[in-house]
């Protein structure tokens, strides 16, 4: 090692420590050690379990055993992690490091569970190291004494900011950073993240303007081993989504088997589902597995982990709420029921398991239907070459800069050109126009429609020295309750008539149900009995209920896996003698072979299915529900262009399906024609109801913008004559104020998110360049047959879809049959 | 502005419910209607929330638009004139009631109508604590389940969500009658709706810019 660091006094203090543990130190972690001792700024780039923690706390510690002149009293390291429950551990592990070094310094946690009583006391005296998420550090700068907090601090650390860079809450470090970064110019500012796609970009946009910025990767890997659950027998005919359950018994005997297991699904209806599946096929489980999703009651769910932490647990059966967050030690195997949507997520739950550094991490994938089979082959390729997915930053969100100047003027008050000035400097706002600022003040300040100043609006105004300040309390205490990024649904608290809670549902789901129905939560089967103040009311009961079918539940299919997925499926046709996975789908495969066709690699896939219902045409892009979704709205609108028709659509993350009862004129230019790359994007816009999508995208932007109002204090009643929904407000926007910057940003996030506009260009120029291939069947092709069940379970309840689904089935075979 | 309308008969009257949200009824050359919710927006704006003004002038305006159209004698509020007390824009009221001084202006308060006292007397209003009533029909702001006499009420705002094929939906204010009570939509244009499955006993009209729709309740 050539670093000047490990001759100097620190060092050798932190070595004898690792000493003392019976470890050494990893390279990647001196080598931060020595930039940070240089003055740099940088990201840190490890797996888990490799002590990427260590790497940065440490080398603040080092730099401080070695200039202890350098630091002054107060809080010197400000550590932002993204998950409130991440932040009591690493704290703890923090501060026995330092005790066993021997150092004074206090670390303490700053978040919305932090004790009223040690916050006050934060706020006489700030300890040497505090840990918060992004919201509680916004917080922070909404105090008067806010300078008095940061005036002596040295580092501020992002841990996990591959968590955040995608999101709003991306969005809010960035703005933090560059406000305090401008008041204190020596601040080095240091990225903890896990390998993504675009890590110079990452980099770029934690360190905008850095001029000593260094990028540290880890050498070392973490080995994952896929193993894939297998039915009995193909089916040739796949089911699609939960009904996998019939491989519970495989399940079984692996949890039995390990130590401690953590099941995860994709939705927590899946985990709801999966949580009695268990309970059914293995009753001895009762009270030694749990279920954890953001539905549940946090106190149980930081229950669940404790026990999970100390090995009481059997298993847990969890939604993506568990992908994040300390270590488990106990836990050695890792459960995945169906598609996990993307490779990072994939590769991020794998990790859960097998902690110590050169352990090997096992992931169990369970398929939900057959065909999911294909996905463990393309998984695995994407593992083996480390084809991780990107982590877009977010650009242009109005609502977050406005709640941040909300926020700066709450704190003490700022001038404009020097605020306008700092929120240039972040990746966010680099492209804001001058106007853009403009209309952010005449929002915060004026009140309504631009060019109006109305007189009973005082959010923000100006003092005599032409700060901008907040002075009516009111509005100060509003804002502080509602600072932040993330937007629920309108949930609804649910409790025991008796008293006891029991976790949150969305209103949604309750509207739908009546007096006396049952339905699942937290593992238990509940019964309603009243809605009152957005409390339903239940008992419990025994019996058939209703699982949950929560909105928002459904992940988009990476790209990335998209790709390996449309490779892997060409290739089954004749799979490697490597490929497990597409070896055992050889007799389905074939089914699809020899009814219609299996695409190659540069072959896009359209089946003409005709049955007794109607007539049916099924499109495989295989670019995820979302996509499918705007690309069904588009095809059936290019059709019933040429001629009046109407069409049903369906969709999962394979294909999708136009349906009609009347015959489907198209040959084969017609549809070279419907799936052409020309007027993609004016197509698109026509068969789509884009104001209503940039409606249901305006519900967060008017929450996070402080349009609607989430959190009230207390409970007063005269609360009501504040609420109004966001579509009404996005109604009365669009009616009287259509240059409304934030409406103008709902309508880009549909196009950037939703219709994921770039993506969908790249999809048409692929199939475009792709040879078409266009078949007819009699019958449900393996492929198809998903899609069309996947439809059916959207209107009928479970039962009787088994039953259609079994009749379809019969169908399909009595036809083989008379043809025989 | 479109004005359609839907003749019915109730309480033996013949009542004129339009699209535009409110009844004519004839015989009293009175205009009926509810949840004004007049300085929604001010309110909303004294609490630091930006919401233009133009959603109070442009139902003003609307208003003005009936009373000239049936050339209506007697106005009938039936509750929630204003939402939070009075604000700016409630004092656009004066302006109006200024233009149409012959005008009687009733109102039933409902529970948003407080503070009104000073207002009453502005502009004339005469109000009602908590109902009149007029040939053997009750106006009540909050409706009664099952009431024993004919009434008219708001309150509730209710909407109703149509179903347009393949999947779509469009939720549109309505009214709800049935034949002892009729509920009004709000008037106003920045309120909500309570689009809750609606009682067997009531047909409900949707209200589009364009048509007033009759659903027979199924």
């Amino acid at each position: 090692m050539s670093q000047k660091i490990i001759h100097s006094e620190g060092f050798k203090i932190v070595n004898r420590y690792f000493e003392s543990l019976g470890n050494t130190p990893f390279g990647f972690q001196v080598k931060t050690w020595d930039r940070y001792m240089l003055g740099y700024s940088g990201m840190v780039i490890a797996p888990t379990g490799f002590g990427k923690t260590f790497s940065v706390f440490m080398a603040v510690l080092i730099d401080y055993m070695n200039h202890p002149e350098r630091y002054q009293k107060g809080l010197k390291l400000l550590w932002i992690t993204p998950l409130r429950s991440l932040a009591k551990d690493l704290a703890r592990a923090m501060q026995t490091a330092i005790d066993d070094i021997g150092l004074d310094w206090i670390v303490q946690v700053r978040n919305g569970d932090t004790d009223p009583k040690i916050r006050a006391q934060q706020t006489k005296a700030m300890p040497d190291i505090l840990l918060v998420t992004p919201e509680s550090l916004h917080l922070l700068l909404a105090q008067k004494q806010r300078d008095k907090y940061f005036r002596n601090i040295r580092c501020i650390t992002v841990d996990e900011w591959h968590e955040l860079i995608g999101n709003k809450r991306g969005v809010m470090v960035e703005l933090a950073l560059s406000y305090l970064k401008y008041k204190y110019k020596d601040l080095q500012i240091w990225g903890i993240t896990a390998t993504i796609g675009n890590l110079d970009q990452a980099m770029d946009v934690l360190l905008p303007a850095a001029k000593k910025s260094v990028q540290i990767i880890a050498k070392e890997k973490k080995k994952i081993a896929i193993r894939s659950i297998y039915p009995d027998k193909v089916e040739l005919l796949p089911w699609a989504g939960h009904l996998g359950g019939n491989l519970v018994n495989q399940v079984v005997p692996i949890i039995l088997e390990s130590k401690s297991t953590i099941l995860f699904t994709n939705t927590r209806s899946q985990s709801e589902l999966w949580y009695q599946l268990l309970l059914q096929a293995h009753p001895d489980f009762a009270g030694q597995i749990a279920l954890h999703h953001s539905s549940v009651d946090a106190h149980i769910r930081e229950w669940i982990e404790e026990n999970l932490s100390s090995g009481k647990l059997k298993a847990v059966v969890s939604t993506s709420s568990l992908d994040l967050g300390v270590d488990f030690k106990p836990v050695d195997t890792v459960i995945q029921i169906g598609s996990s949507k993307g490779v990072a997520r994939f590769m991020q739950r794998a990790g859960r398991s097998g902690h110590s550094p050169f352990e090997t991490s096992i992931i169990y994938f369970v398929p939900t239907h057959s065909l999911e089979l294909v996905e463990v082959a393309a998984l695995k390729e994407a593992v083996k070459t480390q084809t991780i997915e990107n982590r877009d930053p977010m650009i242009q969100s109005f609502d977050v800069l406005v709640q941040f100047m909300v926020t700066i003027a709450l704190g003490g008050g700022f001038q404009s050109t020097e605020l306008h000035q700092i929120v240039a400097r972040t990746h966010a706002f680099h492209y804001m126009e001058d106007e853009e600022w403009q209309w952010c003040m005449y929002f915060i300040t004026a009140g309504g429609k631009i060019g109006k100043r109305y007189e009973e609006f005082h959010k923000v105004v100006q003092d005599n020295d032409g700060n901008w300040i907040i002075k009516n309390r009111r509005i100060a205490l509003l804002h502080r309750l509602n600072i932040g990024a993330i937007v629920g649904d309108a949930m609804m608290r649910v409790k025991f008539l008796s008293g006891g809670y029991i976790g949150m549902i969305e209103e949604y789901f309750i509207s739908k149900l009546k007096k006396g129905e049952r339905f699942n939560l937290a593992g238990r089967i509940l019964e309603l009995v009243m809605v009152k103040d957005m409390t339903v009311f239940v008992k419990n009961s025994s019996g058939k209920a209703i699982t949950p079918s929560w909105l928002g539940g459904r992940l988009p299919l990476s790209s990335n896996l998209s790709h390996f997925l449309r490779k892997k499926l060409a290739e089954a046709i004749s799979p490697d003698n490597t490929e497990k996975e597409l070896r055992f789908l050889a007799p389905l495969i074939q089914k699809q072979q020899s009814l219609s066709a299996v695409p190659g690699e540069s072959q896009f896939l359209v089946e003409h299915i005709k049955t007794r219902e109607g007539h049916h045409l099924f499109f495989y892009p295989l670019e995820g529900r979302l996509i499918h979704e705007v690309m069904a709205a588009l095809i059936a609108y290019r059709i019933s262009k040429r001629y009046p028709i109407s069409f049903s659509m369906a969709m999962n993350d394979y294909g999708f399906e136009l349906y009609s009862d009347k015959e489907i004129q198209l040959d084969q230019a017609q549809l070279t024609e419907v799936l052409s790359r020309e007027n993609l994007m004016e197509d698109v816009i026509s068969s789509i109801n884009a104001a209503e999508m940039a409606s249901r995208k305006f519900r967060d932007i008017a929450v996070i913008s402080g349009l609607v109002i989430q959190n009230y204090p207390g409970t007063q009643q005269n609360n009501k004559s504040l609420q109004a929904s966001s579509g009404i407000i996005f109604r009365v926007l669009m009616d009287h104020d259509p240059d409304n910057l934030l409406l103008k940003q709902a309508f880009t996030e549909v196009f950037n998110q939703q219709l994921e506009e770039y993506r969908l260009i790249k999809a048409f120029e692929r199939i475009n360049n792709s040879q078409i291939i266009y078949t007819f069947a009699e019958e449900y092709t393996p492929l198809s047959f998903p899609i069309k069940v996947d439809s059916l379970r959207q209107s009928l309840s479970s039962e009787a879809l088994i039953e259609r689904i079994q009749r379809m089935e019969h169908a399909n075979k009595s036809k083989r049959g008379r043809r025989k | 502005m479109n004005i359609q309308e839907q003749h019915i008969t109730f309480n033996k009257q013949t009542l004129i419910l339009n699209n535009q949200r409110t009844i004519f009824w004839p015989k009293q050359n009175t205009l009926i209607l509810s949840d004004l919710h007049l300085g929604k927006a001010a309110h909303f704006r004294k609490h630091g929330i930006p919401i233009p003004s133009d959603t109070s002038s442009r139902d003003l305006q609307r208003l003005a638009a009936l009373i000239d159209h049936y050339q209506a004698g007697n106005i009938l509020v039936v509750g929630d004139l204003i939402h939070a007390g009075v604000n700016q824009e409630v004092l656009l009221l004066a302006a109006f009631k200024q233009k149409y001084a012959d005008l009687n202006f009733h109102l039933v308060l409902g529970n948003h109508d407080r503070k009104v006292e000073k207002l009453a007397k502005q502009i004339d209003l005469i109000y009602h604590n908590d109902k009149f009533e007029l040939e053997q029909i009750s106006f009540i702001h909050e409706p009664i389940i099952a009431p024993s006499a004919f009434t008219i009420s708001g309150h509730i705002h209710p909407g109703v969500s149509i179903k347009l094929p393949p999947n779509k939906h469009l939720r549109l204010p309505c009214f709800w009658v049935s034949a002892q009570q009729i509920i009004l939509p709000a008037f106003s244009k920045f309120t909500g709706l309570d689009s809750r499955k609606m009682p067997p006993e009531y047909d409900c009209y949707a209200l589009h810019d364009e048509i007033i729709l009759p659903l027979k309740n199924s």
